[in-house]
């Protein structure tokens, strides 16, 4: 029984054309039975950042929760909005701190620069090697499922709306293949004067 | 058959040998209304090496019938060659040739006689059964088998099998009827096209597939082959 | 107290790469004739390819005992081959397929023998290489190298036969072997300067006369901590 794999859950971000998306799983389940149905792992850290964890349960609450303190004592500082780029180096430095006792976590970060609004998509391992990537990212148990999918139906520039499509239809196809996630999604697409938020509703076994 | 010398159960014995290694391979099966598509990668891995950059992972085993068959090779290889043995015995005996539908059933067997020593093989089996249809069976290590209308198996499965469910089962898209039916209503050209897209995606992220596909494509008229290249990095 | 029988887990005296290419109307290959027994390079004139008949030859690398043991029982089939005086010999796929049964049984007996074999040869005026390992894996390919060879060697072959479009020379083959065995001299530790060749053309199979590698050591001195 690996940690990582102890709740289940996974997330999935892409970049589009002046956009980008993030979305996840709503399972939380110990092993093989599902608790609850409506547990996302997208997180708001501001209005055009976002934060995907997927991991041991107890460590994306806490992760969570730790860097919403560093991104606040950050922003009463600079009295600015964080940039995506210097928000994944906190997360990057948050835990790398833990090297030997680590989260069990992996992290995405996906926003649009507060100035330039250009998308950008990161991703990291527990111990926080970040890799800042132009197409997408995928973390969770259903990780080489979402790598099949991005990989043929991700294409560049794709509109908010075919982003949309594009990301739904690469989570549900592979989650549904995956025990550990699934019941339900929830997906953000992110646009310089707009956030939208879906819910997906997916079958649910 | 499969009888292990009995004098090495006499005495408990010090093993630090695995008698099995993983050596990649990916395959694909596809069942349309008068035809089978099955497709694998060419490329045999030990580790963090191409043993050879041209070696298939079908057999053709009957006129009608390909076996793709991936995991541990020297396995593949084994089964493979019993499988050819029992296959005449079969033609031997019954003065015919074994259909799709008897040699799925035998391949079933004979991975069950191995059950305490398995072979650590993923195995597709693809032909036309008597009806003239295309048909798909897939199997797990030991046997336990299933018809079904599209498989993907070997190190890439994770990675397609989501993408057969969604250009080819159609899941996710709004029809929630239960399909009744084991082929696809897709053309012989579209179902190629997207077996070639499908191991694209596949050598992008996972290194013990590339190299190239070869698919084969099983009608009445016999097998039509293809090849396709791939990265091989 | 009865204890574990002990088997064959892992081997004593042992050879080094084998390395094998197929050319334009033949094969060969080569092993050095170093017989190591760990890190000691105990037997210095241990010949490793052998020829099996006028269209077969044989090389291992890994136990040597083991190996020895394997062609026991060829050169047994041959010479029952020559006493029917039939005229008829192993092809090189032949004994390609019976060495994969062999390995492939005792691993699953648990007593592998610990090698893996080369196979080389003319099946139908075709050049054959082919390689056997202790598991029971098997595959044929225009260039194969055991081992060490396997990092150090083949990308070199390889990348040699695609440029010329799998169409080389026998002349061409010898030189890019030389240059492999003398680059495996160089990094394999466990390589040796001294090698041999066994060569299948149309005229027959042979084993040549050992080689000596000609190799040049003056960049050592310039070697940080080498002295």
């Amino acid at each position: 029984m690996s940690i990582m794999s102890y709740n289940g859950g996974t997330v999935v971000a892409m970049a589009g054309k002046e956009c980008v998306a993030i979305a996840s799983d709503k399972r939380f389940g110990i092993q093989y039975s599902t608790v609850s149905m409506d547990y996302p792992k997208v997180f708001e850290m501001g209005p055009h950042l976002f934060l995907g964890l997927a991991g041991l349960a107890t460590d994306v609450q806490t992760v969570s929760q730790r860097l919403k303190f560093r991104l606040n004592l950050y922003e009463l500082q600079e009295n600015r909005h964080i940039k995506p780029k210097t928000f994944s180096s906190m997360v990057s430095n948050l835990l790398y701190e833990r090297r030997f006792g680590p989260y069990f976590i992996e992290p995405i970060i996906a926003g649009l620069d507060p100035k330039t609004h250009e998308p950008f998509i990161s991703v990291m391992d527990l111990i926080g090697q970040p890799c800042i990537s132009t197409d997408f990212a995928v973390i969770g148990t259903a990780n080489e499922q979402l790598y099949g999918m991005c990989e043929t139906l991700w294409q560049p520039n794709l509109e908010p709306n075919d982003l949309f499509e594009t990301i739904s239809q690469a989570l549900m196809n592979a989650f549904d293949r995956d025990a550990y996630s699934g019941w339900g999604a929830v997906v953000y697409i992110i646009e310089k004067d707009k956030v939208t938020v879906k819910e997906l509703k997916t079958r649910m076994d | 058959m499969f009888d292990i010398k009995t004098d090495t159960r006499k005495m408990p014995i010090e093993h630090h040998f695995n008698p099995y290694e993983m050596n990649g391979g990916t395959i694909v099966g596809v069942a349309g209304e008068d035809f089978a598509v099955i497709a694998s990668d060419t490329r045999l891995s030990e580790g963090y090496s191409i043993l050879s950059r041209e070696n298939p992972h079908l057999y053709h085993v009957q006129p009608h019938t390909v076996m793709g068959s991936v995991g541990f090779h020297g396995d593949s290889l084994t089964f493979n060659k019993t499988l050819q043995i029992r296959l005449r015995m079969y033609e031997y005996e019954n003065n015919k040739k074994c259909s799709t539908p008897a040699v799925a059933q035998l391949i079933s067997t004979m991975l069950y006689s191995r059950r305490f020593f398995p072979y650590y093989v993923n195995t597709i089996v693809a032909g036309i059964n008597n009806e003239g249809q295309g048909c798909i069976y897939s199997y797990d290590p030991v046997g336990s088998y299933e018809r079904e209308v599209y498989r993907a198996g070997g190190s890439s499965s994770a990675l397609i099998q989501p993408l057969l469910d969604s250009q080819l089962g159609l899941k996710n898209q709004g029809s929630f009827e239960l399909s009744r039916s084991y082929t696809v209503k897709m053309s012989r050209e579209n179902v190629v096209a997207l077996v070639k897209d499908v191991f694209t995606a596949a050598a992008e992220r996972d290194i013990y597939t590339g190299d190239a596909v070869f698919i084969n494509i099983i009608t009445k008229d016999g097998v039509f082959t293809e090849h396709f290249k791939l990265r091989r990095d | 107290m009865q204890h574990p029988k002990q088997q064959t887990t892992n081997p004593m005296v042992t050879g080094t790469s084998v390395i094998g290419i197929q050319f334009d109307g033949g094969v060969l290959i080569a092993a050095d004739l170093l017989g190591s027994y760990g890190s000691m390079a105990q037997m210095r004139q241990l010949p490793r390819v052998f020829k099996v008949n006028e269209k077969t030859v044989i090389g291992a690398s890994g136990d040597y005992s083991d190996y020895q043991f394997i062609l026991e029982k060829i050169m047994q089939k041959v010479n029952q081959d020559y006493c029917l005086n039939d005229g008829y010999v192993y092809k090189p796929k032949q004994l390609y397929s019976w060495c994969t049964r062999v390995m492939y049984n005792r691993r699953s007996n648990f007593d592998p023998l610990w090698n893996r074999v080369v196979i080389a040869g003319l099946e139908d005026n075709q050049p054959f290489l082919g390689s056997v390992d202790l598991l029971g894996n098997a595959y044929e390919a225009p260039c194969i190298a055991t081992g060490y060879g396997n990092y150090l060697a083949v990308p070199i072959m390889r990348e040699f036969l695609e440029k010329n479009n799998n169409k080389i020379t026998e002349a061409q083959a010898r030189d890019v072997v030389d240059r492999c065995m003398k680059l495996l001299y160089y990094r394999d530790g466990r390589a040796y300067d001294k090698y041999s060749i066994a060569v299948v053309t149309r005229v027959g199979a042979r084993v040549e006369e050992c080689k000596e590698l000609q190799t040049n050591w003056q960049v050592a001195s310039q070697v940080a901590s080498y002295d």
